[in-house]
């Protein structure tokens, strides 16, 4: 494949750089608005290229710290996802080929993508890794990672569910395979001390979601405690709860508005928050930084930008935030 | 099919050869209905939990969200069709009664009714692009298929900030809507949720439908030999827009139970479903040509699907296989389905 | 005279291509009438004139003494003429009687069928023109190619056809079940039906018809009742005269040979039963 669309790089970037220039001319006003407002600096293109199938609430949350950044930096973010490994790559490539920048990437198949990091490194646009593979991040090439241990994360969880009193949990996998997801429960299972057993449920059917749950707890009453790794889990799994007269307490990761609600009325105890508004944010600033002032942050190590646990007594203080979208 | 035969006595001679046993061989339902069988059988052994009530009720519950698109698809595939965009057909109803309701603070009925219009014309659109440009709806539909995923994304995301649709729970008539759409019913001290009783009444009108209507008489002809049944008379492009939109119709009532039954919907679900319910279709005897098949043979091709995929759970099997263990059991369902069917033939 | 139908000159062009020119036909009741004719000779285009699918450019077509003008199939089918053609026969997996019913289905109420009636009917229908269907259940499918056919023609004739306009319904067949079609013709005659059977065959026109048209290149090149011609002239004259002459004298002892099967063939399909 590769030797064989040698000329396809340059046709790319050619198309790339007529659209730019085209996508430039016709939102003029928008953007010198943009320039009169930021901070003087010289309009930096950065490009965001993310592992997000669509419609996915925390993906949408890191767009928006990812946005708010670029309105203050005075950057023009480009967003572009896809789930497939090396169809990720090839967006990096055309990223590479638009001659942007700065690169934000996500490291969830790092040797789909090891290959255009290199060629990113050789163009000499620098790169930040964010959400998922900060043991990777610096081996190939990233400036420095911004994520949260999946696995510290999960210790936080664990630690959590047992202090609510829950003996015997269970650690509800939306996604069969992720490595993230695993490790969430991997870690949770490390300090919770009691039984914790994993649920794979299939994410995108969610009466699925529901009655997996639903007989997972019929088949097993001794259930006490019900982790789900997304928020729109978490909520479903309060329902099947009461649908096998269960009492189980149900706790999640991420957060949306209408978790924080369900937190604050004890439906649900308490949510381990990766603020990935975070990510966005300091991943489009780091570059920024880097540009204006060689900063790098982290001093080589991940940036960690959670666990922060959400319970009842914070949730209320939240509220206003996850209504926006923004945690 | 139990009609009492009425003929001259030359008839009822002869139709005694074809012994009543062979003519229920020959349903196209009953190598499911034995795959629902063996399976059922094999659970209950090897899972304590899986013949408690209320886990049976799961495993309907399961079931029912499978089975009711399962009757508008197998109606569509006896028609000689497919509908790839079935699944996100769900979450586009449930969304689109989700954010007008949410957006202009209708009452949620409103949002339903609209969701309905909308959904049916989604259906007629298919059908109308099918008809029109003579393309195989396998096509079509997967155009509109991507279509949809893009427009459920887009919109919400355009409407509400956010990926998924704001909450309708504190809204006028969402009690109400619950209770039709997505309640639970108690019988005998066992809760079962609606889309039970739902999808079985749209089973029995569906088969009423196909083996004692002219409609039904119609859907057999146009997916049996589309040409022939023009020939003499039938209107085989009607007959095909309205199948559509049958299954439009199921998606939106699929599409309520999601939206009261979880409050908000994600904009990204649905994707992939097409295929499970083409499955139950397939499970249970609908040839993948057209032409033949029954609504029945499509609700035990579900409850194959729901105990299968419950029953992996109640068993506690170890959940690394459980892609496996779902694939098998397909497999076995579907070999035993297909053995009992050419034996019969023979 | 008991004309049914009457085409007198009727010719059709396709833009500059001429597919029929000049053709007279006349179908009575009772009477079975025979259109032969190799591939390209302007068969169907005949058949396409009768059946009200085109409307001819020359000559007049009258139905029952009235001069008509097609414009669809329905239009034809409403004057009682109806068209069963070799390949749009019938759905094969459904089963016989709501085959037979297919499209003008007998109701009880709105949308419901009136299913025993129906199955009476079928069984009653097929029975009175000699075909013993033990369950009319079955699928259709199941039946012979021949059955099928004569399912079909059964169901022209139960919707109150007066002319049959058959489109080759004995090509795809075998010896035995172009047999029972060309049965079905003569009972179908018997009940005072006319019938124009299009067919390439003169040994299966011979047995059944009462005249003969030959169509060659889209133009009549014989017309006769059948007092006036034997079997070996009509099939001399379908295979082009002078032509088979040569192919004759080419094939030698060959030909004969094969000749000689074939009018044994068509004696088998002799129908002692007919009238």
């Amino acid at each position: 494949m590769r030797g064989l669309f040698k000329g396809a790089p340059i046709a790319a970037a050619v198309l790339a750089g007529a659209l730019a220039l085209g996508g430039c001319s016709s939102s003029g006003g928008k953007k010198a608005e943009e320039k009169a407002t930021g901070d003087g600096g010289p309009r930096l293109k950065v490009a965001m290229v993310t592992h997000s199938g669509p419609g996915d609430t925390f993906w949408d949350i890191v767009q928006k710290g990812a946005k708010a950044a670029a309105a203050k930096d005075n950057v023009d973010l480009l967003y572009s996802a896809d789930p497939d490994g090396g169809k990720q790559a090839q967006l990096v490539q055309t990223a590479i080929d638009q001659k942007v920048d700065g690169i934000i990437v996500t490291l969830a198949k790092p040797d789909a993508l090891k290959d255009v990091l290199g060629k990113a490194a050789a163009a000499k646009i620098p790169v930040v890794s964010i959400n998922s593979g900060a043991e990777v991040s610096a081996k190939l090439g990233a400036l420095v990672h911004f994520g949260q241990d999946e696995s510290v994360a999960g210790e936080a969880a664990g630690k959590e569910l047992a202090r609510i009193g829950s003996r015997n949990a269970l650690c509800v996998v939306h996604e069969q395979g992720n490595v993230g997801l695993e490790s969430r429960c991997a870690g949770a299972r490390k300090t919770f001390g009691g039984k914790l057993q994993n649920l794979y449920v299939p994410g995108t059917d969610m009466p699925q979601v529901k009655s997996a749950v639903t007989a997972k707890l019929q088949a097993d009453k001794s259930i006490d405690g019900l982790l789900t790794l997304g928020a729109p889990f978490a909520a479903t799994a309060v329902d099947a709860a009461k649908d096998a007269g269960s009492t189980a307490k149900v706790a999640t990761f991420d957060m949306n508005k209408d978790l924080i609600a369900s937190i604050k009325s004890g439906a649900i105890w308490f949510a381990v928050d990766q603020q990935p508004y975070l990510q966005g944010y300091e991943a489009v600033d780091e570059l920024w930084l880097f540009k204006r002032n060689g900063n790098v942050l982290g001093g080589g190590r991940p940036v960690l930008t959670g666990p922060a646990i959400v319970t009842k007594d914070n949730a209320a203080s939240l509220a206003e935030f996850a209504n926006r979208g923004t945690r | 099919m139990a009609q009492a035969v009425t003929a001259g006595p030359a008839g009822d001679e002869r139709l005694a050869r074809r012994s009543p046993l062979r003519r229920l061989l020959g349903r196209p339902e009953l190598g499911a209905l034995l795959g629902a069988v063996a399976l059922f059988v094999f659970f209950s052994v090897v899972a304590d939990a899986f013949l408690q009530a209320s886990s049976f009720s799961t495993v309907l519950y399961a079931s029912s969200t499978f089975g009711i698109m399962a009757v508008g698809v197998s109606l569509l595939m006896i028609g000689g069709e497919f509908d790839l965009s079935a699944g996100v057909m769900v979450t586009s109803s449930a969304l689109i009664a989700a954010l007008t309701s949410y957006q202009l603070t209708l009452n949620v009925w409103a949002g339903v009714a609209i969701s309905l219009v909308l959904t049916l014309a989604l259906g007629f659109l298919n059908g109308l692009l099918y008809v029109k440009t003579g393309l195989p709806s396998f096509i079509v539909t997967l155009a509109t298929f991507f279509m949809l995923a893009g427009a459920n994304l887009g919109v919400t995301k355009a409407v509400t900030g956010n990926v998924a649709s704001d909450s309708v729970r504190d809204m006028d008539g969402f009690a109400a809507a619950r209770k039709v759409f997505a309640s639970q019913v108690d019988i005998g001290g066992v809760s079962v949720t609606v889309t039970v009783f739902w999808w079985l009444l749209f089973v029995a009108v569906a088969t009423w439908l196909l083996l004692r209507t002219r409609a039904g008489n119609w859907v057999f002809a146009a997916g049996g030999a589309a040409d022939a049944a023009r020939a003499v008379g039938v209107p085989v492009a009607r007959t095909k827009i309205a199948l559509f939109m049958g299954v439009a119709f199921c998606a939106w009532f699929l599409g309520m139970h999601l939206l009261f039954a979880f409050a908000s919907v994600q904009s990204g679900e649905g994707v992939g479903n097409e295929f499970y319910y083409i499955i139950c279709a397939v499970i249970g005897g609908c040839l993948l040509t057209g032409g033949y098949g029954s609504a029945a043979g499509a609700a035990i091709g579900a409850f194959i699907f729901g105990m299968t995929n419950k029953g992996i759970v109640y068993a506690e099997w170890n959940p690394d296989w459980f892609k496996f263990f779902l694939g098998a059991m397909l497999l076995l369902a579907t070999v035993v389905n297909l053995l009992v069917r050419r034996r019969v033939a023979r | 005279m008991s004309g049914l139908i009457r085409l007198a000159g009727v010719g059709k062009d396709y833009g500059n291509v001429i597919a029929l020119r000049d053709v007279s036909l006349e179908v009575g009741e009772g009477e079975v009438v025979c259109v032969l004719g190799d591939n390209g000779a302007g068969k169907s285009t005949l058949i396409k004139i009768i059946a009200g699918l085109h409307r001819h450019d020359a000559g007049t077509y009258e139905v029952q003494g009235e001069p008509v003008a097609f414009s669809s199939p329905r239009d034809a089918l409403d004057r009682g003429i109806a068209t069963v053609y070799q390949d749009l026969a019938v759905v094969p997996l459904m089963p016989v009687w709501r085959n037979f019913f297919l499209g003008s289905e007998k109701r009880k109420g709105p949308g419901r069928l009136d299913i025993g009636s129906m199955r009476r009917a079928t069984r009653d229908e097929l029975l009175a023109m000699g075909i013993d269907l033990r369950d009319v259940d079955q699928p259709i499918g199941t039946l012979s190619g021949g059955e099928r056919q004569c399912v079909a023609i059964a169901r022209a004739v139960y919707f109150g056809a007066k002319v049959l306009v058959l489109d080759e319904p004995t090509a795809a067949l075998g010896v035995k079940q172009a047999g029972v079609v060309l049965r079905y013709i003569v009972q179908a005659r018997a009940r005072g039906l006319g019938v124009v059977f299009i067919t390439h065959n003169p040994h299966h026109a011979y047995p059944v018809g009462d005249r003969f048209l030959i169509l060659k290149r889209g133009r009549a090149v014989a017309y006769h009742a059948k007092d006036d011609i034997t079997r070996d002239e009509l099939t001399a004259l379908m295979a082009g005269g002078t032509e088979l002459e040569e192919l004759a004298h080419e094939l030698g002892t060959v030909a004969s040979d094969a000749g000689g099967e074939m009018a044994a063939e068509a004696r088998r399909l002799g129908l002692p039963d007919g009238e």
